[in-house]
């Protein structure tokens, strides 16, 4: 900080004891920083306190009109930014919803292709396995029982015409 | 009809609970105890009557959003004080981007032009009246740049120091003691001149 911006560090009583002892002391030799810092002191006192008075020019009503208005249009867009936010979730939902119900038919159908061979799906970790034969147009699901023996409990067969049977 | 409630007793930090309760009535009211002052905070760093409506308007409708996050640290004036010099200082920085430099505001950026002005050596304000000496503060203070203006302002009118100005303008201590360095020798130097003016 140089000389200049000292004084008026002083005068806005800025400055540290140390720093107040040495530019009094510069203050006391040096006739154009004590002139200097003369003018800073003058505008400092001219202005304290001096502010032009300024009066709204608009009634109390007029002024607040708009002010209301304001709020009210702010309120408006507050409401309306999740209505905005929300219209592509309209898609999001029932997409997800619908990739959750093909992921879930996949894994139940043990990944099955449609090259018509029959597939068997035997997890190691769990105790269901899935047979599919598209042949037969058939799945059946083997449950474990507390043996480790596998057991069916439940088959789907495609609905095929009489004259097929 | 109803009547009106009467406020007349009624303190600030009350009218300001009713406020953050949503009593739109008792905000109103706090419009316009402060209005007058907010808008000649305004007025004094925009210079310009249209831009310090609208935006000590638009102080008023952010204060009503934010006043839940008034607790009472300061007085509400202040907040409301603090509110609009933002706003203010937002609108003259777009200003100022859109507008050319001149050639004396480069000059002050750079510094060393205050060190070129002589000293004025008889107070250029002593045996003014106070409406007078204001009035002659006011037109000198037009002059300034709005960097050395709101300076002025925040030190003088708005008692904030040189930390509290540095976080307001976004810049640094040295720039603020510098700007306000500037900012008190340009508006001796002019009041010299109205003051000669004035004799002549």
């Amino acid at each position: 900080m140089n000389t200049e911006l000292k004084l008026q560090a002083l005068l806005d009583g800025a400055l540290d004891a140390r720093e107040i002892r040495e530019i009094e002391a510069i203050l006391a030799q040096d006739i154009q920083s004590a002139a200097l810092m003369q003018e800073l002191k003058w505008m400092k006192a001219a202005v304290a306190g001096n502010e032009a008075e300024v009066k709204l020019p608009e009634t109390r009503e007029f002024y607040w009109s708009k002010i209301e208005r304001g709020i009210a249009a702010e309120a408006k867009q507050a409401a309306a930014a999740p209505a905005e936010r929300a219209w592509w979730l309209r898609f999001i939902y029932p997409a997800t919803g619908l990739a959750a119900m093909v992921a879930v038919m996949f894994v139940v159908s043990g990944g099955r292709t449609t090259d018509g061979a029959d597939t068997e799906s035997v997890p190691e970790d769990v105790n269901a396995i899935s047979f599919r034969s598209e042949a037969e147009a058939m799945s059946v699901v083997y449950v474990a029982d507390e043996n480790g023996t596998f057991n069916p409990v439940g088959q789907e067969t495609k609905n095929e015409p009489e004259a097929d049977k | 009809m109803p009547q009106p409630p009467d406020f007349t007793t009624t303190l600030d930090v009350q009218l300001v609970a009713s406020s953050q309760a949503g009593d739109m009535i008792a905000f109103e009211e706090l419009v316009a105890r402060h209005r007058d002052k907010i808008y000649a905070r305004a007025f004094s760093m925009m210079r310009n009557e249209e831009d310090a409506i609208d935006l000590s308007q638009e102080a008023w409708v952010k204060a009503w959003q934010r006043l839940k996050q008034f607790q009472g640290d300061s007085s509400f004036a202040t907040w409301m004080t603090r509110i609009v010099i933002n706003l203010c200082l937002d609108q003259l920085r777009r200003q100022k981007r859109t507008r050319a430099e001149s050639i004396e505001q480069l000059d002050e950026e750079l510094g060393g032009v205050e060190r070129q002005m002589p000293v004025v050596a008889s107070n250029p304000t002593e045996g003014l009246e106070r409406a007078e000496l204001r009035k002659r503060i006011d037109k000198a203070m037009t002059q300034l740049s709005y960097e050395h203006r709101t300076v002025l302002i925040l030190h003088e009118f708005e008692e904030m120091e040189y930390k509290q100005i540095a976080k307001v303008m976004n810049c640094s201590i040295g720039t603020v003691m510098s700007r306000l360095f500037y900012a008190r020798r340009r508006l001796a130097s002019l009041l010299q001149s109205l003051k000669k003016e004035q004799q002549s």
